[in-house]
């Protein structure tokens, strides 16, 4: 009877926990998107931080590491304590960890000060306004591309683009040299069908298994899609020039199938991103179009002379961008401190020795124009994606800057997939792609 | 007269409950609350965990009419009947085998038990190098037989073929463990008087070794059936869900819309009770099947 009793009463335990549990909002919820306009005028001049004004107290700052910048960090760090009497805590976070820990110490109340972010959007209503702690000129220390990912609705300054990364062709010299064929110089790029006939002499030449290779990312398509003068998005939404994509995409899907690019790396890794580097660094080929993260982790492990060529040109030169975000948190116990610690990480001196530790090129505009010194390694390497970066359209950084960015360019390399596998035209995927794209960018501009 | 039963003290009663508290607070917290959670989330709309907008059934419908969930939910049958099918029979196959060796049986059990403790990362990334089809290890061998590369990896059959007998190689030797232990407890004087009755080797097996099985077969049936449809880490490797989606599985497909933008965890936790129901239901007629059965 006891036993009986017990069983029941945890059954009705359950189905009252489970009737409770479904009653109540697991979050805070919304009725309607918030458009509040809530943007006030930043004052010009920063106001004075006082010596001694931060003294005794700490600072959180949530990261997540790629690898070389870890030490450049901790350096960095380790002078803003000793500069301002105060204690950063630096939590490092696995990337994939980042996102959903964020999330729950915002909804927890325990909000870090400061955080390292790839992409701003969903976190936009919870990052500090910097001009108001740092004057509306702060604005005017970093590059105007990367600055438009960091405006928030309301046009205030929600982090400081910390490092930026730039898409673009790695070459094998020594396949280069075996085929003599000359590769351009940084101030005069070659166009698409030269450089694709280029690789494709230097295949015939060295006998490799392919002429040229891709990361399987929709980040590196937009690459493409950028120098012939398109981009998925714009700030109005879908941005694509169909007939353009067409032009600019068909030749990958040509080489895919007739193997000259590798077909299986496209379609064996499903809807996950894959790098080609491994590709690359086997002499499987002559060309790689990647980013500049690669230069560190080459510099380690290729066993040949490899460099990095400029992005070649259609309508457009110069690559594509990406990068990191140095942000504030609103919600911070003491963000002036917060705003101090991302301006001083953020100075000339640190962030030149954060892009030189980590591989990263600078977002300031001082930094960008005078040159950054790299280990000498990868010095020529980076001059090179410098060089991309200042010829770098428009088009690519407003792209770039959208908040459904990423999600349309899974769908692009979904569409993509379908075109390789042989399961339908590019023009067809291309016409398939657009309700795709603005069903992904009403949805996510609906919060 | 039957004796009269001793009363109990309450406090002695209440022990083992109490005993259990601490397992069952920890199970409460971290396996049923999140689980009442997941429905209570399936209910809303939210891109963060943070901000939920009410939809009421409104995931469910959304699932039950998109095509891509039923593409999934058919690729999902296709592989957790094969998987199970499969590993039913080998496991039975082999767990024969390795009962009929006289000497080395714990070097045959270890042996066939090694893949199960192998992590599902490490099993998709070996078997990606293996099923390559230019230059994987597989298709090398096979061409010293004239056969000509097969497109494991980049052809939809083939690489749900191959997440199957991957799926089955991982969880082989769990499989067999458990048929073996039902194999050691077979009393062996059935198969001594059948071999005086004249029974052959394969009568003995149908007749005695089959039906006295079945406990552990079931066993295997409903461990493999739950495994089969919450297959995802080593696919997620191996195939990352591809090529176009055609071994996209209901985990990945809920793993996508939990964790890869658009995020949808409303979407991602319909999707997570859905596999539940199913899960759920396929156990309860599976034992109830057996449970009849042995009640004829």
């Amino acid at each position: 009877m006891f036993r009986r009793n017990i069983t029941r009463f945890s059954a009705l335990l359950a189905v009252g926990a489970l009737a409770l549990g479904s009653a109540c909002a697991p979050g805070e919820t919304i009725e309607e998107p918030d458009d509040t306009d809530n943007g006030t005028q930043a004052p010009a001049e920063p106001p004075a931080v006082e010596e001694g004004q931060f003294a005794g107290e700490t600072l959180n700052y949530l990261y997540f590491t790629d690898g070389p910048d870890e030490q450049a960090t901790r350096d960095l760090i380790a002078d803003f304590e000793a500069e301002y009497d105060v204690t950063v805590e630096l939590e490092i976070l696995a990337y994939a960890d980042l996102i959903s820990s964020l999330n729950a110490r915002l909804s927890g109340g325990n909000a870090p000060d400061v955080v390292r972010l790839t992409g701003l959007g969903e976190f936009a209503a919870d990052l500090l306004p910097l001009e108001d702690y740092l004057g509306a000129e702060f604005a005017d220390e970093f590059l105007e591309g990367p600055m438009m990912a960091v405006r928030n609705n309301a046009d205030q300054m929600i982090a400081v683009p910390s490092d930026l990364t730039m898409n673009g062709p790695l070459v094998n010299l020594e396949m280069f040299e075996e085929a003599g064929v000359e590769l351009p110089p940084t101030d005069d790029p070659w166009t698409w069908d030269e450089m694709l006939a280029a690789a494709h002499e230097v295949q015939e030449a060295t006998g490799s298994s392919y002429a040229f290779a891709m990361d399987k990312s929709g980040h590196r398509v937009a690459t493409v899609l950028a120098q012939y003068g398109t981009a998925l998005l714009n700030d109005d939404g879908w941005a694509l020039d169909k007939e353009a994509a067409v032009r600019a995409l068909q030749p990958l899907i040509d080489m895919m199938a007739d193997d000259t690019m590798p077909r299986d790396f496209w379609l064996g890794s499903g809807s996950r991103y894959e790098g080609a580097n491994e590709i690359f660094l086997a002499s499987d080929t002559p060309i790689y179009l990647s980013g500049s993260w690669q230069v560190g982790q080459f510099v380690e492990n290729a066993t040949f002379d490899w460099g990095v060529a400029p992005n070649p040109c259609d309508v457009e030169c110069g690559g594509f961008p990406g990068g990191k975000f140095m942000a504030a948190l609103s919600a911070s116990d003491n963000p002036a401190l917060a705003a101090e610690f991302v301006r001083f990480m953020n100075s000339t001196e640190n962030q030149e020795h954060f892009a030189s530790v980590s591989g990263n090129l600078p977002t300031r505009v001082d930094l960008a124009e005078a040159g950054v010194s790299y280990p000498a390694e990868a010095q020529a390497a980076m001059d090179v994606f410098i060089a991309d970066l200042n010829r770098t359209a428009e088009v690519g950084f407003v792209a770039n800057a959208q908040p459904a960015f990423g999600a349309s360019g899974t769908a692009l390399t979904g569409q993509l997939d379908m075109v390789v596998a042989g399961q339908k035209d590019l023009a067809t995927a291309m016409d398939d792609l657009q309700p795709e794209v603005e069903g992904i960018v009403e949805e996510m501009g609906s919060w | 007269m039957t004796p009269r039963r001793r009363k109990v003290p309450w406090g002695l009663r209440l022990a083992p409950y109490l005993f259990l508290l601490p397992n069952m607070a920890i199970f409460a917290v971290f396996t049923i609350y999140p689980a009442i959670n997941g429905v209570n989330i399936s209910l809303y709309e939210s891109p963060n965990g943070r901000v939920f907008r009410w939809v009421g059934l409104g995931n469910y419908e959304s699932i039950l009419t998109s095509s891509e969930f039923w593409q999934v939910a058919r690729q999902t049958v296709t592989y957790a009947v094969a998987y199970v099918l499969i590993s039913l029979v080998l496991a039975t196959f082999v767990a024969v085998l390795v009962n009929q060796q006289r000497r080395g049986q714990a070097f045959f059990r270890a042996s066939l038990f090694v893949p199960v403790l192998v992590s599902p990362v490490v099993v998709g990334l070996v078997f990606g190098w293996i099923l390559q089809r230019q230059g994987g290890l597989l298709n090398e061998f096979l061409a010293l037989f004239g056969v000509d590369p097969v497109p494991w990896l980049v052809d939809g059959t083939w690489a749900m073929v191959s997440i199957i007998l991957v799926g089955v190689w991982t969880q082989l030797g769990f499989y067999m463990l458990i048929l073996l232990a039902g194999l050691q407890a077979i009393d062996p004087t059935l198969y001594e008087a059948a071999g005086m009755d004249g029974a052959t080797g394969w009568q003995q097996f149908w007749g005695i070794t089959l039906p006295l099985l079945k406990p552990s077969a079931l066993v295997v049936l409903i461990l493999g059936t739950i495994h089969g449809f919450q297959a995802f880490d080593f696919i997620w490797t191996l195939t990352g869900g591809g090529p176009v989606g055609a071994t996209t599985l209901i985990v990945q497909y809920i793993y996508e819309n939990g964790f890869i933008s658009p995020i949808r965890y409303g979407t991602a936790a319909a999707g997570g009770v859905i596999l539940f129901f199913v899960v759920f239901t396929l156990t309860i007629i599976n034992w109830a099947l057996s449970r009849g059965k042995d009640d004829e």
